[in-house]
Formats: C-alpha cells, sequence, structure tokens
C-alpha cells in the first residue's frame, strides 16, 4: 500500500474514534485532498478532464463540502462532541470487522496483489464504513457524514478506473454533487431544532 | 427528434417562466403538463414519430422509453390538474406556489431526461436530479415532521444512487477486465455483456439492483417511503409514487435489458428475494396501521415487491409484469389524490375517524373505492390480469414456494386493507360537504378507465407497445 493509501485509511478510520465534528470534517477534507493527491502524483497529462477531477476532489470534497457543514454547525454553536458511531467495544469491534470485511472484498474482486487491489482494498472499506455509520446513528449530522463517507469511497474507487466521461457529464457530476452537499447542509441546519426538540407522537 | 427535444427543454422553460407569472404558473403548468402528454403520446402511437439513438447517441426512443414517457407525463398533468383545483378551492395554498410550480416542472424535466436516456450515468445524474427538486417539495407543508420526511427521502435518495453508481463502476471494470474499452451507452453494452461473466459483474449487478431497489423503496432500505409519503403533501405523493417511481424503474430495466441474460441466476435470486422480503415487511405494517395515507404507502412497498418478482422472472411473466407497472401508476395517482382530498376534508389521517366517505365527498370515495378495488388486484383491472400472469409464471418456473409465500401475502394484505378501507367509505355519514360532480376530476377518470381498459381490451396500439417493452425484458412477442 502506498503512503498516500495509508494516509487515507488513517483518516478514514481516526474519527470514528475520536467523538468530534471537528474531526469528522477534518476527516473529510483531508480525504478529498489526498485523493486530488493521489492523483496528481500519477502525473497524467494536463487536460480540462484533469482540472474538473482535481477541482472536484480538492475544491469541492476537500474544501467546499466540510466547510458548508462546518458553517452550519458553528452558527447553531454546538457542542465540539459528536459520535459518529457509538462509543462502546461493540461498535468499534465491528468496525475492525468491516475492515477485514473490505480487503476480504478486494481479494475476490481483484486477487492480484499491488496498487490496484489495495486501492480497492481501502474504497471497499470506506463504502461498508459510511454504510455502519449510517445504519448506526439517527442524528442528522452523523448520517450526512455517513453519507458523504459512501461518497468520498466511491470517487476513491473511480479514481482508480481508467473510464473518461465526456466534459458535460463530469460536469454535470460535479455540480449534482455540490448540490447534494448543499442540501446535506440544509437540512443539518434545520432540522437541529426538531432533534432538540421532544419527539412528536406519531400516529401509526 | 424535436419532440424528444421539447420533453425535456419545455418543462424547463415553463420552470425559469413559473418564477415570473406568480399564482398563473399554475395554468402555465397545465399547460406545459398537457403539451408534453401530447408529446409523449405521438411519440408512443405514431407511425412517423423518431426512434432510434438521438444526440450523439444519448438519448434513446425505443419502446421502453415511449411507454413510460407517456405514463408520467399523463401522471403529471393528473397531478398539476390537481393543484389547480385545490387552488381554486382553498386560495391560501397559493403562497409559494410559484416556487413548487418551478421545482415541480424541473423535476418533470428531469424524469423526461432519465427516461430519454441511452447513457447509464447521463440517466442516473437526472435520476439525482429528480431527487433534489422534489426534497423542497416533500418539506413544503415546513412542519417538523414533513421536513424530517423530506430529510429522510433525500438521504434514502442519494445513498441508493450512490450505490448505483459504485455499481455502474464495477460494470465499467468487468468490461476493462474482459479486454474491451469500458463504455456506458446501453447499446453499446448489449453488444459487450455477451462476454463471460466475472466477480466485477456479479458485485455490479448486485449493487445496481440494491441501489435502484433503494429508490423504488425495496426492502432493506424502504423505511424513507412511508414518512415521505405520509408528509408530503398529495400531489408530491402522487409525483414521487407515479413519476420518479417509474423513473427509477426504468433504470433497473434498462440494466436488465443488457445483463439479464449473461446472470439470469444471480439476477433472478436477488429479485425473488428482495420482492418478497419487501411484500413481508408491507403486509405487517398494513395490519398494524390505522393511518390511511401510510397505508397506501405501504400498499405502494407491497407493489414494488410485486413488480421486482416480476422482473426477477422475466421471461413470459414480462407482459404482465408490463401491464402491472402501469396499473400501478395509475392506481396510485388515484388513490394518493383521492387521499389528499379526505385528509383535506376531515382533518386526519386516521381511518377510525372516517366514515361514510361515499356519502359525504361521493367523488373522493368513489376513486377511493374503485382505486382499493385496483389495488387488491380485483377484475376488470389491469392489475389484476397483470398479477395473475406474474402468478402463473411462478408455478411454470418451479419457484413453488415463492408462490405460496406471494399467495399468502397478497391474501394478508387483501383483508388487512379490505377491513381498514372499507368501513371508511361505507360506513356512518360523518361531515358531509357540497356535492361535487365527478367531472371536477376529470383526469382521475381518464386514470380509471385506462385501468379498465387494460383489463379488459387493449387497442392494438397500446397492446404492440406493451409487447414490445415485455419483449426487451425476455417476453415473447
Amino acid at each position: 500500500m502506498t503512503s498516500l493509501l495509508t494516509g487515507y485509511m488513517l483518516v478514514l478510520l481516526l474519527p470514528l474514534f475520536v467523538a468530534s465534528w471537528r474531526v469528522s470534517l477534518t476527516g473529510l477534507s483531508l480525504q478529498g485532498l489526498l485523493m486530488a493527491w493521489m492523483l496528481l502524483v500519477r502525473r497524467p497529462a494536463l487536460s480540462v478532464d484533469l482540472v474538473v477531477t482535481i477541482v472536484d476532489l480538492a475544491l469541492v470534497r476537500g474544501l467546499v463540502a466540510p466547510l458548508a457543514l462546518r458553517r452550519v454547525l458553528r452558527s447553531q454553536r454546538r457542542p465540539s462532541r459528536e459520535d459518529v458511531i457509538p462509543p462502546n467495544l461493540l461498535s468499534w469491534s465491528i468496525v475492525v470487522g468491516l475492515v477485514m470485511l473490505g480487503f476480504q472484498c478486494a481479494a475476490w474482486l481483484h486477487p492480484a496483489p499491488g496498487a490496484q487491489h489495495a486501492q480497492v482494498a481501502v474504497a471497499a472499506t470506506g463504502v461498508l464504513l459510511g454504510l455502519f455509520v449510517l445504519a448506526s446513528q439517527n442524528g442528522t449530522f452523523s448520517q450526512a457524514v455517513g453519507a458523504l463517507r459512501l461518497e468520498y469511497a466511491i470517487a476513491l474507487f473511480e479514481l482508480g478506473s481508467p473510464t473518461h466521461l465526456p466534459l458535460a457529464l463530469r460536469l454535470a457530476q460535479v455540480t449534482i454533487f455540490l448540490g447534494t452537499v448543499l442540501t446535506y447542509a440544509h437540512y443539518v441546519g434545520r432540522l437541529r431544532s426538531t432533534e432538540l426538540a421532544a419527539p412528536s407522537a406519531r400516529l401509526q | 427528434m424535436i419532440a424528444a427535444l421539447l420533453l425535456v427543454a419545455l418543462p424547463l422553460l415553463g420552470a425559469l417562466a413559473a418564477l415570473a407569472l406568480g399564482h398563473r404558473s399554475v395554468l402555465a403548468a397545465v399547460l406545459v403538463a398537457a403539451t408534453s402528454t401530447a408529446l409523449g403520446a405521438w411519440l408512443a402511437f405514431s407511425q412517423g414519430a423518431p426512434s432510434g439513438h438521438l444526440w450523439g447517441g444519448y438519448f434513446t426512443v425505443d419502446p421502453t422509453s415511449r411507454l413510460f414517457l407517456l405514463v408520467i407525463n399523463l401522471i403529471f398533468l393528473g397531478v398539476v390538474g390537481h393543484v389547480r383545483g385545490r387552488m381554486q378551492q382553498a386560495p391560501e395554498l397559493l403562497d409559494g406556489i410559484e416556487r413548487f410550480i418551478a421545482l415541480a416542472l424541473t423535476f418533470l424535466a428531469a424524469a423526461n431526461l432519465s427516461v430519454l436516456s441511452n447513457h447509464l450515468l447521463l440517466g442516473w445524474l437526472a435520476l439525482e436530479a429528480t431527487s433534489l427538486a422534489a426534497a423542497p417539495l416533500v418539506a413544503r407543508r415546513a412542519t417538523a415532521s414533513a421536513v424530517r420526511a423530506a430529510w429522510g427521502y433525500f438521504l434514502f435518495s442519494s445513498v441508493g444512487l450512490g450505490i448505483t453508481s459504485l455499481g455502474f463502476a464495477c460494470l465499467a471494470r468487468s468490461l476493462e477486465h474482459s479486454g474491451a474499452e469500458p463504455v456506458f451507452f446501453f447499446d453499446q453494452l448489449r453488444t459487450l455483456a455477451s462476454t463471460p461473466p466475472d466477480a466485477w459483474r456479479e458485485a455490479g449487478l448486485a449493487l445496481v439492483i440494491v441501489g435502484y431497489g433503494t429508490k423504488l423503496g425495496l426492502a432493506p432500505m424502504y423505511s424513507w417511503l412511508p414518512d415521505a409519503y405520509e408528509e408530503a403533501p398529495p400531489s408530491v405523493t402522487a409525483m414521487l409514487a407515479g413519476v420518479q417511481f417509474n423513473c427509477a424503474l426504468v433504470g433497473l430495466l434498462r440494466v436488465l435489458q443488457v445483463y439479464r441474460d449473461g446472470e439470469p441466476r444471480m439476477v433472478s435470486l436477488a429479485l425473488l428475494g428482495i420482492g418478497l422480503a419487501s411484500m413481508a415487511v408491507s403486509t405487517f405494517s398494513v395490519i398494524a396501521t390505522h393511518n390511511y395515507k401510510r397505508l397506501l404507502a405501504y400498499a405502494s412497498i407491497n407493489h414494488g415487491g410485486v413488480i421486482a418478482i416480476g422482473l426477477g422472472l422475466g421471461g413470459p411473466a414480462a407482459y404482465g409484469l408490463v401491464l402491472y407497472v402501469v396499473s400501478n401508476a395509475f392506481i396510485k395517482a388515484i388513490l394518493f389524490l383521492s387521499a389528499g382530498k379526505i385528509d383535506d376534508h376531515y382533518g386526519t389521517r386516521d381511518m377510525r375517524e372516517v366514515s361514510g366517505l361515499i356519502k359525504d365527498l361521493p367523488a373522493s370515495g368513489l376513486f377511493l373505492t374503485v382505486g382499493t378495488f385496483a389495488l387488491l388486484g380485483f377484475p376488470p383491472f389491469g392489475s389484476f390480469l397483470g398479477e395473475l400472469l406474474i402468478l402463473s409464471e411462478l408455478m411454470r418456473a418451479g419457484y413453488v414456494i415463492v408462490f405460496v409465500a406471494f399467495c399468502g401475502l397478497l391474501t394478508v394484505t387483501f383483508v388487512a386493507t379490505g377491513r381498514s378501507i372499507f368501513p371508511m367509505i361505507w360506513g356512518e355519514s360523518r361531515k358531509p360537504a357540497p356535492r361535487l360532480g365527478l367531472l371536477t376530476s376529470p383526469i382521475k377518470l381518464v386514470f380509471v378507465a385506462a385501468l379498465v381498459t387494460m383489463g379488459v381490451y387493449l387497442p392494438r396500439p397500446v397492446s404492440s407497445l406493451f409487447v414490445d417493452v415485455a419483449a426487451s425484458l425476455g417476453g415473447v412477442r
């Protein structure tokens, strides 16, 4: 595994064990920036496609998405403690299990060892951890972080593919992702008050 | 070619105009929807309509897109007709109507684009755009529960579509591993899909089925659907259930059209499992609920389950599946729009507090009755014939356990739904309203006529369109 992928794995795992929204958002930001770095390390020829991908990874995923959520949380003066997963031994054991499962998936999908294998393993781990965060949390912010972790893992996976999309489609993809992030931020802000209030009885 | 372009461009232009038109935007939306429906009908039935691939192969006008363009535009016309009627009865709803209409028309443009798409990612992006436009519509009532439902809807939509895109990436890797250039055009994929299946393709197909299944409200990722369908205004619920559901289904149909022959057993088992699980969770939820809007939402999950089973079977069940899908779209539009009127009139969603509907609100009561009979799969509706064909194929293909479970769950749903809905219709009158004729809901009459026609006699052009769509899913001509 390359040092960049090892770094990515660390920023994927560490925020799960540190109950702080700042660490969560920093983790997301670092994931975006590390993906951009991985792309540049391959020294691809300069093209419009490359520029759009760098903008997507470094600017949108690395900066805009975490900052949009940070702005909302700061405006709410939210306490710094925010569990991404339940802080107990069972959750941490599940995380370890999911990491192993991610690597197992990579062994099934891409048995030949090498950089591709490692990238698939880390991306599969990211997808599984994102789904775990989504499944284990009710809070809007934690769910948004879970969904973004999933999106970032998919981006890492696509980074290893040689598929090239037409520019218009790439731009549409970035725009839709940006719209999704801003919608997440909107609901994290709007639902905070209802999360604090007692849950209303619903007619079942 | 221009007609296909107009189906996307016209609603988009309408959306922009709506922002400037204020209260008159509703009328503009009705005009746009009527024009789109006329264009959809022309594409579906005219001999001179374009077919094949357009604009560099990114769009396709084939039997699947022709049928579903007509269905979703007709349902959207019913929705905006309902909105116009409601605005005349309750002028207070006009507040913010131009934003509502602009988002609804953007939703329609994205929905038409997703159905016309011949490109995996373009269709996927258009479907994401429908979710972005629909989320604020779900939250229109601005209550805490409506906002939470909108969040749940949007979160599950984006996660489901994220999983779908991961599935596409796996399918592209499968092509790459077989030595082919990864492509995303359906027509090109059909020629490349004959390569031997590998782990990438299996993983990709499983992810695509789960991802689109989330958008369709199928188990295990269905929990967003009852909340969103209950909390959204009735017109928005009808849009989600009748328009967006079919757009997601077209996405899944197209993937299955390409890959089902290469992986028949894996695809069948996955869809049969998801379908049965969806029917099971909806059946237990139907028994437990006292809320008629939620009951209809759970019934939608049940319908989704039947559709998944039909997709899993393919072959001779395909014609029944197409009949069932189209019937299902009209049934849900009739029921959700009628449920909205009942909610407005009685001010409650508790079915124990509603009775004598047929006397209090004769038109809505009658539509609820007809819709419920169609929902339960009674003759002479298309849903009856569709369900019968799917059931007979289950037996013919030797899925006896699935057949028994299907019949058992259907019977329980039948009894539980009838026990809940019929006392609402026939019981004692509680709150009579001024009489309004059936002609005040002309589009719902059209939907009912379509349901009966599909169960009794299909005119040749419609029938051949259904047969063509079924053939693309492995059905016999």
